[in-house]
């Protein structure tokens, strides 16, 4: 038995770290969030095959989908995966909304895949409308369109949805863990590092504890959506309702170690915490996913 | 691995706990990693039979979290130590052949340093056995006096003035092995409070037991990669003792809150648990140590 990633899949995220890290620095981030800069790599990234959903297995997937959230990466790749894993014949870039809700980055996207009550339809070229987002580097669109081919959602795609979501939360728990740990070393108050108060460091331990316990379900139901498909719907809602609360956990408590700077515009916190809190009530929020989970639980039998 | 699994299986058929579970999980370890082959030879086949269980004597009533402060004295004579002092929270003390008993042979040696690990026969008149009843009305753990017990100098392991070192061994076992134990309990007790909730409308009561369910998958999980890594156990190792005392906690507040005002009669098995849950974040290492050990043996942040 074996709990750790294979060769093949740390090479790739060996790949994805140092390739998003050395484009999606800070400056290009904030440029492309707030600069009105377009995303220059998006064609880069097609020419790596990511995504093409079918090619990756969902361990692959959620490797790279924690690095889009290590790097805070303002990319459309994960809401094209999205709207990929619902639509498989989806030609080109898509994106999805949800019960009326936005569409990320849908002003490229050659197709919005829409989940209604009533079934998932796929439109080329809606009608939209920018939204102010809370999280700047995954910019919103309000979609009106009617009708919309039908589209035949394959079994487990929601849940591979959910698994990508909850790895990029998970990539962005660790960054920020990270950072709070660093800024928790350097910054000296009453002649000692703060770190070296408790109320400090056990806040760092339980964001570590988070992180690891987010990290460890994620691939759990990544793993269980190739291997195992009867555990997949469990763990993924599992994956999900804990990955996102860690990242808005460990979010908000690097912000109280970091103290005033956390606050700023110029640091970098606010953008992740952005992330954390918007991503957390994107397709299914935790207190959603924790009712898939009672439901799959408490079940009468 | 097999280990874990043997364990695992146990759970999930509701078999009791294994007999002698201290001297499997942390002696017996201890001993592979630190023992003469003559230890080895001696001490091993009993554990693994039960022929001869183990009990623990490190905590004492001033050495608490603090463990290096202890105070039991051991002095050379011979070929044998002379040892004196007390421990406490030394469970199946009453039941046991041999303790792995810390104690101070060098006073005047830093006090990490002046410590040496023994195997102390308990079926000597020096050693007296006291039951401590705690908040649950059973008496789980002892409290042990030990007047002049002889120890032969064969039964010291790892070396004279090692037994720190030898001891974290023993404590990185207990919060590993004895955790993956432990958190396969916890699956037992959820499937049962599952049985009893099946259909519950309530959502709050819902959220609740997704959300320890959730968590205890997560420390499932956590577990199973440490014996990935292979090894011994390492200071991660205290993530999970951490979680499952938070998670056992969890879970067993939440039974008796879905006993509601009912939950004042003491009708169940849940009534201990909830109570015996108390000392999860005190026993085999305070949740505060943990998040210390965790924050600087992990994280790499500085010592307070």
């Amino acid at each position: 038995m074996n709990f750790d990633l294979t060769d093949d899949q740390r090479e790739i995220q060996r790949t994805a770290r140092a390739y998003l890290g050395e484009r999606y620095t800070p400056e290009m981030v904030r440029a492309i969030a707030f600069g009105g800069r377009p995303d220059p790599y998006w064609s880069e990234i097609a020419e790596l095959g990511w995504p093409d959903v079918a090619d990756l297995g969902t361990v692959e997937l959620a490797v790279v989908a924690e690095e889009l959230g290590y790097a805070l990466a303002p990319s459309p790749l994960a809401s094209h995966w999205a709207a990929r894993l619902l639509y498989p014949g989806l030609q080109g870039r898509g994106t999805l909304a949800v019960d009326g809700g936005p569409a990320p980055h849908a002003d490229g996207a050659d197709v919005v895949v829409l989940a209604r009550d009533e079934g998932v339809f796929a439109v080329a070229d809606p009608e939209i409308e920018p939204l102010r987002a809370l999280d700047a580097t995954r910019p919103l669109f309000a979609v009106r369109a009617n009708g919309g081919v039908r589209v035949e959602v394959p079994p487990l795609a929601w849940e591979g949805v959910a698994v990508a979501a909850a790895a990029e939360a998970v990539g962005v728990a660790a960054r920020v863990t990270g950072m709070a740990v660093e800024y928790a070393k350097e910054r000296r108050q009453f002649g000692r590092p703060i770190g070296s108060y408790q109320a400090v460091s056990h806040a760092c331990a339980q964001m570590y504890l988070e992180t690891e316990g987010a990290r460890s379900l994620t691939y759990w139901a990544a793993w269980a959506l190739d291997h195992d498909p009867e555990q997949a719907p469990l763990a993924a809602a599992c994956a999900k309702a804990y990955a996102s609360d860690a990242a808005v956990h460990v979010c908000r408590s690097a912000l109280q170690v970091h103290g005033g700077i956390g606050f700023t515009w110029e640091h970098d916190l606010h953008l992740f915490l952005k992330r954390a809190e918007s991503s957390a009530r994107a397709f299914a929020a935790p207190r959603e996913q924790r009712e898939r989970v009672a439901e799959l639980l408490l079940r009468a039998t | 691995m097999e280990q874990a699994i043997l364990f695992e299986e146990f759970a999930r058929a509701r078999a009791p706990q294994m007999a002698n579970v201290l001297g499997l999980t942390m002696g017996g370890p201890t001993v592979i990693a630190h023992g003469t082959d003559e230890q080895k030879a001696r001490f091993l086949a009993p554990i693994l039979s039960a022929e001869e269980m183990w009990c623990q004597g490190f905590s004492e009533p001033d050495a608490g979290s603090d463990l290096a402060a202890l105070k039991t004295r051991a002095v050379r004579s011979g070929d044998e130590y002379v040892v004196t002092g007390q421990k406490v929270w030394t469970t199946f003390a009453h039941r046991s052949k041999w303790c792995m008993l810390l104690a101070r042979t060098n006073p005047d040696a830093p006090r990490h340093r002046g410590l040496t690990y023994f195997l102390m026969d308990m079926e000597q008149d020096g050693v007296d056995v006291r039951p401590l009843v705690q908040i649950t009305g059973e008496a789980e753990f002892n409290e042990l006096f030990i007047e002049e017990a002889r120890i032969p100098a064969a039964n010291v392991i790892g070396g004279v003035d090692n037994g720190w070192r030898v001891a974290i061994t023993t404590l990185m076992h207990e919060r590993a092995g004895l955790a993956f134990a432990l958190q396969a309990r916890v699956q037992v007790a959820l499937a049962e409070l599952a049985d009893e909730l099946r259909g519950t409308t309530d959502p709050l009561i819902r959220q609740r037991f997704a959300q320890v369910a959730i968590e205890a998958q997560a420390l499932r999980l956590l577990a199973y990669r440490g014996l990935t890594r292979g090894g011994e156990p390492g200071p991660e190792g205290s993530l999970g003792k951490w979680l499952w005392a938070d998670i056992n906690q969890a879970l067993t507040t939440l039974a008796l809150d879905v006993r509601g005002a009912d939950a004042q009669v003491v009708s169940d098995p849940w009534t201990f648990r909830f109570l015996r849950a108390r000392a999860n974040s005190i026993e085999g290492g305070t949740t505060e140590i943990l998040k210390n050990i965790v924050a600087e043996r992990v994280l790499g942040l500085p010592r307070g």
